[in-house]
């Protein structure tokens, strides 16, 4: 039955793998916090307790040692060194490859742990300044069989203190569980009893003598008394072989030690003739109870993501369907129906905020990847660097973490390697030879925002600029502001560094980081210093798969805008945009540049009257969109685009909508983007 | 009448096999996380015995068992705690702060079955 809960253990025991790790690299700049110490030596426990429960006895075996030194550390025996950190994050590694293979079975295998637990004991032995030291496992206290088919007679005494009633002891129960071993006679003794008003109830007087005549060892009587061995008085003494009950003689010891309120003792009862029958076997006590299904309440639980995904999706249709019944009702104007669809879109919302709430993740669960990082690599490069979080606890659709991760390790990476600079190398620049990298995550709007920030040696614009030129990518002619030519860096084709290094070299260039971005309806930027340091911001959604958006009419197709990122809508005289110059227009005291969709789109198809402006925020500047009509907002689920189209530049994903046409969803940024570099190139 | 036991346990795997063992039995069970968690059930409800893992966040074993030694209406109750430990200091540190006694992980069914027939039945 055990293997049924194994999935579970291994699943568990990973995420204590994961808060075994997070908190040895918080260990590393805190070596003494005590609350750190505590939760790394539970982990440990939990692993080793569970390794042992759950069939996994070398994980057991291995993280026992491993648990020895935390054990040391938390009692102040040994001090937490840079070597003690090292192992025990190379013995994490070794931790889950044992949750991954179970035990141990190639014997090359077997020589490394056993390798890798004497490097571990290492450390405690030479804290001892001793040959290592086995320290002994954790027995279980299993009973040894003794070979001793004989039954015997025993004398128990059995003198509980009188507090023994206090921590839910119950004596009564004990010499049942005497009785229950064979054949008992259990004589009660009042030790001085107080006064009566003295008396207290919980207050034990009592003391027993037990005669057990038992084919049980002499270790399973002690056992009955293992949880009160510190509690009471308890001699165990073998009267004889065979059973002294039967003996008639035994009647009048007994009764003459009753009613003179004094214990049997052994000698005498060892002279007295004993006849030999057969044991009684242990009988069953107590029948098995039905097995029912009992109130059973758990503050929280864990759920298969692919459940979450599945619900997710349901949520989605679901919403589909709610705006396609929104729509048939407002169109038939009857009201009951329309006071039925306004019901279902109240409670659909709820269930699509509920839906999105619960797969949402902290990003907590994916930083201690990236701190491991800056530590192994720092530690490789030799640097020196601090890696600091803020926002941990930021939530996102898991989804998005996951296409987040690598982009992530990427920009991390960069850090490390081309940003922060070597210790000597920042003393030189009047820096502390500690660099440090900050991890900076909050909420902005619908929107959250990552900055990854370093304190390195930043980057030269015009060393972009000129590479830029160099590698045919800008023309020499062309003046950039100095984000313009950070986005460079974005581009397919350049790399700043000529020599492909060891570390950054992964054949991953920004531009690809800045598609998985993109891919993930995110956008990513880099602002840096000379001598300063470089900060790269990523703007992600909160969730990817429904969007509040603005659904607009271009030509005769539908599409949708992200409600997000627009600010404002203008309504013109038709042609009034049409015939301006340079795509520029002035609002107010304003201008503002922009795109006509329906030159994007290659759309014909006007409506007459009117054409709308609307104005977009993308990254810090705001562009107007051009639309033929602007139908109103929309709730859309955003399905991904198929084969054919994924690799459209400006278009993220489509909507059915509720007639069953299809909106394509437009990507506001790569829009802007793009049109931007058309023009750019086509001036 | 059935039996209701408390388990707290920060580790899922062994509250799923406590659970599904003492539920198996026919115990009525509460479960709880972790100390803090298992406080909450501590309302004058009644239950027959606590069975509690030692190390644990927010509050521990020893934290609870105190904590429930001080309880007008649980003082008395038995208390089982958990640990991988056999080493007498923990165990004498546990029953100190007022435990009835203890199970030994690894168990099996059986030893867990039995170690709770020890002291309520």
């Amino acid at each position: 039955m055990i293997d049924k809960f194994k999935d579970k253990f291994v699943e568990e025991a990973l995420d204590n793998v994961h808060d075994l790790e997070e908190a040895l690299l918080l260990l590393e700049t805190d070596r003494q916090n005590r609350d750190i110490i505590e939760r790394i030596f539970r982990a440990m426990h939990s692993l080793k307790g569970g390794g042992a429960m759950f069939g996994f006895n070398d994980l057991s075996d291995f993280t026992h040692h491993l648990e020895t030194i935390f054990d040391w550390v938390r009692n102040g025996k040994l001090q937490v060194s840079d070597h003690i950190i090292s192992l025990t994050l190379e013995s994490i590694d070794h931790i889950r490859h044992l949750l991954e293979i179970g035990d141990l079975k190639d014997s090359q295998d077997i020589q490394s742990q056993k390798a890798f637990i004497l490097k571990v004991q290492n450390v405690i032995a030479q804290q001892n300044n001793t040959p290592s030291e086995v320290q002994p496992q954790p027995v279980t206290p299993v009973v040894k069989q003794e070979k001793d088919d004989g039954t015997k007679s025993y004398l128990i005494s059995f003198e509980p203190e009188q507090d023994i009633l206090k921590n839910g002891t119950n004596p009564f129960f004990l010499i049942d569980d005497l009785h229950a071993l064979g054949e008992a006679v259990a004589l009660p003794f009042f030790k001085a009893l107080p006064n009566f008003s003295d008396l207290k109830v919980i207050s034990c007087h009592c003391a027993w003598q037990v005669i057990l005549y038992t084919a049980a060892p002499i270790n399973e009587i002690k056992d009955v008394f293992i949880f009160v061995e510190d509690e009471c008085k308890i001699d165990i003494q073998e009267i004889s072989s065979g059973n002294i009950l039967t003996n008639p003689e035994l009647k009048q010891l007994v009764d003459g030690s009753i009613s003179s309120n004094k214990p049997l003792v052994l000698t005498a009862l060892q002279t007295i003739k004993q006849e030999n029958k057969q044991v009684i076997t242990q009988e069953e006590t107590g029948s098995k109870k039905k097995n029912t299904l009992k109130d059973h309440k758990i503050s929280s639980m864990r759920v298969a993501s692919n459940k979450i995904d599945e619900l997710v999706n349901l949520v989605s249709e679901l919403v589909t369907i709610q705006a396609q019944l929104n729509l048939y009702a407002e169109n038939s104007g009857e009201p009951t129906i329309m006071a039925l669809a306004e019901n279902i879109q109240k409670l659909s919302r709820q269930l699509r905020d509920n839906a999105f709430e619960i797969s949402l993740i902290p990003l907590q669960s994916e930083l201690m990847r990236f701190q491991r990082l800056v530590r192994d690599l720092s530690k490789d490069l030799g640097k020196e660097i601090d890696f600091v979080i803020e926002g941990g606890e930021i939530e996102l659709d898991k989804n998005i973490i996951e296409n987040l991760i690598d982009p992530m390790l990427h920009l991390i990476r960069n850090s490390v390697d081309h940003g922060v600079e070597m210790p000597s190398e920042r003393l030189k620049a009047g820096k502390s030879p500690k660099g440090t990298i900050f991890f900076k995550a909050y909420y902005s709007g619908a929107s959250v925002i990552i900055k990854i920030i370093d304190d390195g040696k930043g980057i030269d614009p015009e060393f972009i600029r000129r590479k830029a030129i160099e590698k045919g990518l800008i023309d020499a002619k062309l003046e950039l502001s100095k984000k313009e030519i950070f986005d460079l860096v974005f581009l397919s084709g350049f790399s700043t560094r000529d020599e492909v290094s060891d570390v950054s070299g992964r054949g991953v260039g920004m531009d690809v980081v800045k598609r998985k971005i993109g891919e993930i309806r995110g956008e990513v930027a880099i602002d840096s210093e000379i001598g300063k340091g470089t900060t790269t911001t990523l703007e992600l959604p909160m969730t990817l798969s429904i969007i509040d958006g603005l659904l607009i009419k271009v030509g005769q197709n539908e599409y949708v805008i992200p409600i997000s990122s627009v600010e404002k809508i203008h309504e013109f005289v038709n042609a009034t945009i049409s015939n301006t110059l340079n795509n520029i227009l002035s609002i107010g005291e304003k201008q503002y540049p922009f795109i006509d969709l329906r030159t994007v789109f290659d759309a014909k198809t006007q409506i007459e009257g009117s054409e709308q402006l609307i104005l977009i925020k993308s990254e810090d500047k705001i562009v107007g969109l051009v639309a033929d009509q602007v139908i109103g907002e929309y709730q859309t689920v955003v399905k991904p685009l198929g084969r054919y189209l994924k690799k459209h530049e400006t278009i993220s994903g489509a909507s059915i909508m509720g007639n069953g046409n299809i909106a394509f969803v437009i990507d506001t940024n790569r829009l802007i983007h793009f049109q931007t570099i058309k023009r750019r190139k086509t001036n | 009448m059935a039996k209701t036991v408390l388990i707290v346990d920060d580790s899922e795997s062994i509250r799923e096999v406590v659970n599904f063992t003492l539920q198996n039995e026919g115990y009525d069970v509460l479960v709880g996380v972790d100390g803090e968690d298992a406080l909450k059930f501590l309302d004058g409800r009644e239950i027959d015995i606590i069975i509690t893992d030692l190390h644990m966040p927010n509050l521990d074993g020893l934290g609870l068992i105190r904590k429930v030694r001080e309880m007008d209406a649980y003082k008395h109750i038995p208390i089982l705690f958990l640990t991988t430990e056999s080493q007498a200091a923990k165990k004498m540190e546990a029953k100190e702060a007022g435990a009835t006694g203890w199970i030994i992980k690894p168990f099996v069914p059986a030893k867990l079955l039995s170690a709770i027939t020890r002291v309520i039945r």
